[in-house]
């Protein structure tokens, strides 16, 4: 079998909710694991995933046509390079409008390429109506809620983001403390620097990267098996 | 077979994508398997033909000698739709020889499928052209085509004015062909290829070309929503098949009337 190809989609309805974190461990997640990766920063005021991860990522702009056949043209490239789109709040409309009208979940499959959205659910009710819209104009797309536990309370809005019928259940990112934070936010940090220095692996730091990294690779089996047999995914 | 079927795309004023309609149509009919020819009359140049070389040809409408060579043939060419673009500004005209050739008169002996698909353009003005056209509709499928596909705006025409037009003719349909990203409109322009290829990834000779994969996106959404317009006022019907002419419908209402 062709091994299939994943495109994670990193997006929320709201600013400020973890996206751009989560991009960075998604791209280096790959890196992690000696596969080639490509960043996609989709963000018109600043690139904050460009500024950490320079050497893998590329800014792109849904401002005009051009800009949408640079980065839709190169996120259906057969090249088997897996991709993370971080994608701002404020673009989301435009780039799912465009990923709808193109079919682009269809020649995705065709192409053995996996879009898998991951979406930072938040308390607000326009994250809710987001999350469902999504699930409604995309059925066929792997589609999971990341419940960001350093949003308050977060985990009392589970309800609203439902299992969907690809992606299944929302997955819970642990919150880093306020110095960690300061750490991870410092600029040009690496996960894997970090990773590759730290002696003590039950520093929790590198529990939460060890945690991370497993909820990405749990993702990725799930819309595998999803491509391949629906059923099976119950037990990923 | 069923009897012969023409097809007339024309507007009164240039510039309102009569031939962006005769294209979708040519790819329509194509695609459901309707051995289709189509004269372009914008001669000499033929933006039609730059589109579709296999199965157009260029001809000057107002002539004897091009009106035969279109007219003439219907009966023994083996197309069962002769789709005709008419240059901008010639509708009426055109209409007008179809009368005096007697081409009307086989339509309403019911020999002759006749359809048209009358173009406006985005302005107010476009609609007393519907007053031009009426008179030589009465056994014809007229369709007005709300063509949006180069407009930023949308129609001025306020909708009652609209409705008192389009009731003037007689079980007239009204299709509205969507507006369609402009770079992947000036991209097809640029190949010049029909919309069929350019979502395929073909080129001019079937070889293949590389497109952006969002403009063929782009296009096969639009041609797939003036398709599902086609479908709506059931145009293969129309061309293709055997069936009752609105003779019956119009005495029908000539009863109800009285």
């Amino acid at each position: 079998m062709q091994r299939r190809t994943p495109i994670f989609i990193v997006t929320s309805s709201r600013p400020r909710v973890g996206k751009t974190l989560i991009a960075r461990a998604l791209v280096e997640y790959f890196c992690a694991q000696s596969r080639p990766v490509a960043g996609y920063d989709v963000n018109p005021d600043e690139f904050t995933l460009l500024e950490y991860l320079p050497s893998y990522t590329a800014a792109a702009s849904l401002r005009d046509t051009q800009g949408e056949m640079t980065l839709f043209d190169a996120l259906i490239m057969p090249d088997e390079v897996p991709k993370v789109v971080d994608l701002a709040h404020n673009q989301l409309d435009r780039f799912f409008r465009v990923m709808q009208e193109v079919n682009f979940v269809v020649e995705a499959r065709r192409r053995a390429i996996m879009p898998i959205v991951l979406f930072l659910a938040d308390a607000d009710d326009r994250a809710r109506r987001g999350y469902a819209m999504l699930g409604d104009r995309f059925p066929n797309c792997t589609l999971v809620a990341v419940l960001n536990e350093a949003v308050p309370q977060i985990e009392r809005y589970r309800k609203f983001f439902p299992p969907s019928p690809r992606g299944g259940a929302a997955v819970s990112i642990p919150a880093l403390t306020a110095v960690l934070r300061s750490i991870v936010d410092r600029p040009r940090f690496s996960f894997l620097d970090y990773a590759a220095k730290v002696t003590d692996t039950t520093a929790e730091l590198y529990t939460w990267i060890r945690c991370v990294f497993l909820t990405f690779r749990a993702i990725e089996l799930r819309a595998v098996l999803d491509d391949v047999h629906p059923e099976l995914r119950q037990s990923a | 077979m069923a009897k012969p079927a023409v097809v007339l795309v024309g507007a009164d004023k240039g510039g309102v994508g009569k031939t962006t309609v005769s294209r979708a149509l040519l790819d329509y009919f194509i695609a459901h398997d309707i051995s289709t020819r189509a004269f372009d009359t914008e001669a000499p140049k033929g933006t039609l033909r730059r589109f579709h070389p296999n199965v157009s040809e260029v001809v000057d409408i107002t002539t004897a000698t091009d009106q035969m060579k279109i007219f003439d043939t219907l009966a023994n060419t083996t197309a069962q739709v002769t789709v005709i673009d008419v240059r901008a500004g010639l509708l009426s005209t055109t209409l007008r020889a179809l009368r005096d050739i007697g081409f009307l008169e086989a339509v309403k002996k019911n020999q002759i499928s006749f359809t048209v698909f009358h173009i406006l353009g985005p302005s107010i003005a476009s609609l007393s052209e519907i007053d031009d056209t009426a008179p030589f509709m009465d056994d014809a499928h007229y369709i007005l085509v709300r063509n949006f596909i180069n407009s930023t705006t949308f129609f001025e025409w306020d909708p009652a004015t609209y409705n008192s037009y389009f009731k003037k003719i007689k079980d007239a349909h009204d299709i509205t062909v969507p507006k369609l990203n402009e770079m992947a409109c000036e991209q097809v322009e640029v190949a010049s290829v029909p919309y069929v290829s350019f979502i395929a990834n073909k080129g001019a000779s079937g070889q293949a070309a590389s497109f952006s994969f969002v403009l063929r996106g782009y296009v096969r959404h639009w041609l797939g929503n003036v398709w599902a317009e086609f479908d709506r006022v059931k145009l293969i019907d129309l061309v293709a098949a055997e069936q009752p002419r609105k003779g019956a419908a119009r005495q029908a209402e000539t009863k109800a009337a009285g």
